[in-house]
């Protein structure tokens, strides 16, 4: 029984610190020290949760920004990890890419929805080309550094047996590179989600962004955080789901599998 | 009869960011017989290793000829493997998997290569670990696996490149004994890098021994120690005399180098 405990620690703590959290919201409210109107309470969201699923506006909502964001993700780990391999074959093309890796990172993005707004109209193109550029430059960024940093040792090693340039990118680069593109992965996902959120909260008819900025107008607080704890709840998953591809690729260096 | 035969072979490096060049090694001239293991011993910067580099055609030479069999040595082949220091494992493959590396880099068809790898893995004594990935083995082992990788192209030379030297003592002197007792299965020729003294004179039936500045040949000492070797040679009066031969010269070098120090 202690040992149950010891192992799951982590997962233990977080879920007693996140039921406290709740709780006192709850209680906060329920004693009168702030309005519902402000920050609404569990009991008022559960419901509301209720009525929006019955209505089928949360499905709505969910399937739309679920689509663009897996749009804008597929699109982005094609699109980022093609130039990433290109790029680790040409310097040229490299360099090229370079400062749009720094803007990608430097620059808030965001900054230039309206033009993107111009060129794609208002709905889900643009919001899947904001995902799409949110996503792209770590997966682009870790597919290039992954391949480029292929251990040296190894390649003098496979050379000395006659590889060829085919060999060394199939044989050690790529696979040796596949721990950092999944953490590349794990990066785009969240960048991703962000993306479709905030492009929703400018302009869209429908997804749980758009119903954030739909319901904040009308201030109905309860309404607005339905949504917002679906989405906590997605980018939680998310994640977690990447964490552990991202533990079962690279359990040749630091796990205790032996497969 | 000489297999492996080098005439005047001198390589250089550029240094980085400049047109100059460093002269690595230069003048080499040295003989190898078929089925004979030659060690190659000399103080660190001696260009030891990148002699042997060169021969395995990894590197290229600034002058000079090196033959294998009578054919010029162009770039890496198949009539050359090699066993690095460091022992190089692709981590993401098992035991199996990297033994099977070499076969398959040198396009080895697919019949009987899985019956092949598990001989060699067997030979190195890895049997029981053929399914362990290189994070799950010791030192040693990740050089057996090393060893076993490089035989199992069925080479007419080996290469080997201080594949001891990031071992502790005792393991060390367990795998030099062992190697010996697969080189004597079938004479494969064998040239062995290494900066211990002992273990050059252990392992060889000649020793090349070489100094620095720049790297050359000094002297090549005959071993005469009967086979099989056993540890208990290390003792022997003859050994202690090869011993004392070879720390002379690689204690020459090491003046030298104090006296440049001095100077500076």
């Amino acid at each position: 029984m202690t040992r149950w405990f010891e192992n799951h620690q982590a997962l233990l703590s977080g879920c007693i610190s996140f039921a406290v959290i709740v709780l006192v919201w709850q209680l906060t409210v329920d004693l009168g020290l702030v309005k519902a109107f402000f920050i609404s309470s569990p009991s008022l969201v559960a419901v509301e949760f209720w009525r929006q699923l019955m209505s089928g506006e949360l499905s709505t909502n969910v399937a739309v920004s679920l689509s663009e964001f897996a749009c804008g993700l597929g699109l982005a780990l094609v699109v980022g990890t093609g130039l990433g391999v290109l790029a680790s074959w040409s310097r040229t093309l490299e360099y090229i890419l370079e400062p749009f890796i720094w803007l990608g990172y430097a620059f808030p993005i965001i900054a230039i929805y309206p033009l993107f707004i111009a060129w794609l109209g208002l709905g889900e193109p643009t919001i899947i080309a904001i995902a799409f550029i949110f996503a792209v430059t770590p997966l682009y960024a870790n597919t290039l550094s992954g391949i480029k940093n292929a251990d040296a040792d190894l390649i003098r090693a496979a050379r000395s047996f006659g590889a060829r340039r085919r060999d060394l990118f199939l044989k050690i680069a790529l696979p040796g590179s596949v721990p950092i593109l999944v953490a590349g992965l794990r990066l785009a996902v969240g960048r991703a989600l962000t993306g479709v959120v905030a492009g929703e909260l400018f302009g869209a008819a429908a997804g749980l962004g758009y119903s954030i900025a739909y319901y904040g107008d009308k201030l109905k607080t309860t309404a607005m955080m339905v949504s917002m704890v679906l989405v906590m709840i997605f980018g939680v998953i998310l994640t977690q789901l990447l964490s552990l591809l991202e533990a079962a690729t690279d359990s040749w260096r630091t796990g205790p599998g032996r497969s | 009869m000489s297999q492996i035969e080098l005439r005047d072979v001198a390589i250089e490096y550029r240094k980085p960011k400049s047109d100059e060049s460093f002269v690595a090694i230069r003048g080499i001239n040295l003989s190898i017989d078929k089925g004979s293991f030659v060690t190659i011993v000399g103080s660190s910067g001696c260009g030891k290793s990148t002699l042997l580099l060169a021969i395995a055609g990894l590197i290229p030479r600034a002058r000079g000829s090196i033959r294998v069999d009578g054919r010029d040595v162009a770039g890496p082949g198949r009539d050359r493997a090699m066993v690095f220091q460091e022992a190089s494992l692709l981590p993401w493959r098992s035991v199996h998997g990297n033994v099977r590396f070499g076969l398959e880099l040198q396009r080895w068809s697919r019949d009987n290569v899985d019956q092949r790898v598990a001989h060699f893995i067997g030979m190195v004594g890895l049997g029981q670990f053929a399914d362990y990935h290189p994070h799950q083995l010791s030192g040693g082992m990740r050089q057996r696996v090393n060893i076993a990788r490089a035989l199992a192209v069925d080479p007419d030379v080996l290469l080997l490149d201080e594949p001891f030297a990031a071992l502790d003592a005792q393991t060390r002197e367990v795998m030099g004994n062992e190697l010996l007792h697969i080189w004597e299965h079938d004479k494969k020729t064998a040239l062995f890098v290494t900066h211990a003294i002992d273990e050059a004179i252990f392992l060889g039936d000649k020793v090349v021994v070489m100094g620095k500045d720049p790297g050359r040949i000094k002297d090549v000492v005959e071993i005469d120690l009967p086979r099989p070797r056993t540890t208990a040679m290390l003792d022997s009066a003859a050994f202690v005399a090869y011993r004392r031969t070879l720390r002379d010269y690689i204690a020459a070098d090491m003046q030298s180098l104090q006296m440049i120090e001095d100077a500076a």
